[in-house]
């Protein structure tokens, strides 16, 4: 029964991810009122995705991509993204930088929770919560000196989301590209169109004008991200359907097991008036009773493992949305029950069967 | 009722073809207790086996009521087994995870008949367990399994009932007191057929069938039974 619970709990699990994967991804990209990317030319949509998530790419914007944006028709706001690694000498250790205008980072971030405030002045900073806990700073804390001496002093915590979020130190997009020495560079811009439904002609008018740009819709992040995880499911989905055809082996082999074992209990009830028809029921509802046993426990364990779970598949996935990945849905938890019960019912049917060919003379005799 | 007309069973066990009956001739009328002795061997069980209908001669024929069970389909001869016979067996073969009433209830999930607490209550105080109705099989004594057994035979209220070895794992007291409900049960119209190497108890039967070699040895009656 455990082999059956530990496949139906990983079937599960994945049936749950896959859709909460979908749902938080829709959720996230829709939420950030962003409708495309402006990334610099020969970016893989891929990586184009992952800047919201903090990718570090090596290339920056031309300064004058914002310009030609700003005087765009049919936008009605673009702003700059900074992503970067910054080494910090004095503690011996390299700061993932995230430069992003703080006015606009409810809009991007809608998720967050912050401890403290968002921040106002240049010198100002956002930690993430992995960073904050691993340094032990709080907000109104002095993170560190930028390299004329200004301290950067820490206005607010955000809150643990569960993704690479918790290991960005969040600054204003000025402050960024002064430290790094780059005015007005920018990884990738975000923009956000006043008719969505103009969005292609406002795209392909900007590819046309502006050069070295690559744009990347919100829907064709969406398809990207999608696509990155597919294959992680699809091979997962066949992991679990092999885990889970190895445990119909293994029940149907527990069953024929009891069935030899039984075999004079077996010859006991066709002596007191079981037909053959009766004992091939009997153990194949033995059999279905075990395997839904063993999914309900399954989905019981996959349920209260969701947290280990996800904070595994946070730890090897390069891109998950932000929220409960795996959560209890009746119809998934029913609907592997069911799958269970069928291969419970498929691998009973030949220990059935040789339990309602036992003689029960034979039988009894031992 | 019952009639045995030159009934021969052979088997083989392993190379060796093994004639367990060689043409036995028995008739056994209804209400008779009737002791089947004789050495191991000699084909007591086979031919209780048989008359119970659960294996079929290799030759002649059985008639139970008049009906040639050797003629009839399996489902026929399930039918025949569940309304008309009751076993009973040496090791009692209850089902250790059910509690008495349960073990004794169990044919009638195959005869689909309604397992009344008053029916499994009556059959459990005329065996005398009606205080153990809730225990497990592992709680129970020897004689107590027996007598589990004995109700669990009773249920679907047969004409027959078929005891093989019934006293052959208890002591003197519970073997005496598993043939005194056989006898009872045979008094209020049961035919009863007791397989059993207990001597004593096979005296006390009213008729006595002895088995040598595949055959009836001698069939004798207790004079004043």
């Amino acid at each position: 029964m455990l082999g059956i619970a530990a496949s139906v709990g990983v079937l599960f699990s994945v049936l749950s991810f896959n859709r909460g994967f979908n749902e938080g991804l829709a959720q996230e990209l829709e939420s950030t009122g962003l409708h495309f990317m402006v990334v610099p030319s020969g970016c893989a949509h891929e990586v184009a995705a992952l800047v919201l998530h903090g990718a570090v790419i090596p290339k920056f914007l031309d300064t004058g991509v914002m310009q030609h944006l700003q005087e765009a028709n049919g936008i009605t706001m673009a702003t700059p993204i900074l992503v970067a690694q910054l080494p910090n000498p004095k503690k011996e250790r390299i700061d993932l930088i995230y430069g992003v205008d703080m006015e606009v980072l409810s809009a991007i971030k809608p998720g967050w929770q912050i401890e403290g405030k968002v921040p106002t002045q240049g010198n100002e900073i956002l930690l993430g919560h992995e960073v904050a806990e691993h340094e032990g700073l709080k907000p109104g804390d002095v993170f560190t000196e930028t390299a004329d001496g200004t301290p950067l002093v820490i206005a607010g915590i955000v809150g643990l989301t569960g993704s690479q979020d918790d290991a960005f130190v969040y600054l204003p997009i000025q402050t960024a590209q002064q430290i790094l020495e780059r005015p007005d560079a920018a990884t990738a811009i975000g923009v956000k169109v006043t008719n969505p439904e103009r969005m292609n002609e406002i795209t392909d008018e900007l590819s046309a004008v502006v050069p070295g740009i690559q744009i990347v819709t919100m829907g064709q992040v969406m398809n990207s991200i999608s696509n990155l995880a597919a294959s992680a499911r699809a091979l997962s989905l066949a992991i679990v359907l092999i885990a889970v055809l190895i445990s119909a082996v293994g029940v149907m082999n527990s069953i024929l097991m009891s069935v030899f074992e039984r075999s004079q209990e077996i010859g006991m009830m066709r002596a007191v008036g079981a037909s053959r028809r009766d004992v091939f029921r009997i153990i194949l509802e033995e059999t279905t009773i075990l395997s839904v046993a063993g999914g309900l426990f399954g989905i019981a364990i996959a349920t209260f493992g969701s947290k280990l779970i996800e904070a595994f598949v946070r730890s090897v996935m390069p891109f998950v949305p932000s929220g409960n990945l795996i959560s209890f849905d009746p119809l998934l938890a029913l609907g592997s029950v069911l799958f269970i019960m069928a291969i419970g019912l498929c691998a009973g049917l030949y220990p059935a069967r040789k339990a309602s060919k036992i003689n029960p003379v034979e039988a009894i005799k031992g | 009722m019952i009639e045995l007309k030159k009934i021969e069973k052979n088997y083989r066990r392993g190379a060796e073809n093994v004639r367990a009956l060689r043409g036995v001739d028995l008739m056994i009328d209804k209400k008779e207790l009737v002791a089947i002795t004789g050495p191991s061997g000699a084909g007591k069980t086979t031919l209780l086996h048989i008359l119970g209908c659960l294996d079929q001669p290799t030759n002649g024929e059985v008639s139970i009521d008049s009906v040639n069970a050797g003629n009839l389909p399996e489902p026929e001869l399930v039918k025949l087994r569940r309304d008309k016979i009751g076993f009973v067996f040496q090791q009692f073969y209850l089902i250790p995870g059910l509690s008495v009433f349960d073990n004794i209830a169990l044919p009638l999930l195959f005869s689909k008949k309604p397992a009344t607490p008053e029916k499994i209550k009556k059959l459990a105080e005329m065996v005398g367990l009606q205080h153990r109705l809730d225990h497990v099989p592992t709680q129970l004594s020897g004689g107590e399994m027996q007598r589990t057994a004995i109700a669990r035979g009773l249920v679907n209220e047969p004409e027959i009932l078929l005891a093989d070895e019934p006293t052959g794992n208890l002591d003197t007291e519970n073997s005496d007191k598993i043939f005194e409900i056989l006898r009872s049960l045979s008094s209020d119209g049961l035919t009863v057929v007791m397989i059993t190497h207990n001597q004593e108890l096979a005296a006390r039967a009213k008729r006595t069938v002895h088995i040598k070699d595949g055959l009836v040895h001698s069939d004798s009656y207790l004079v004043n039974a």
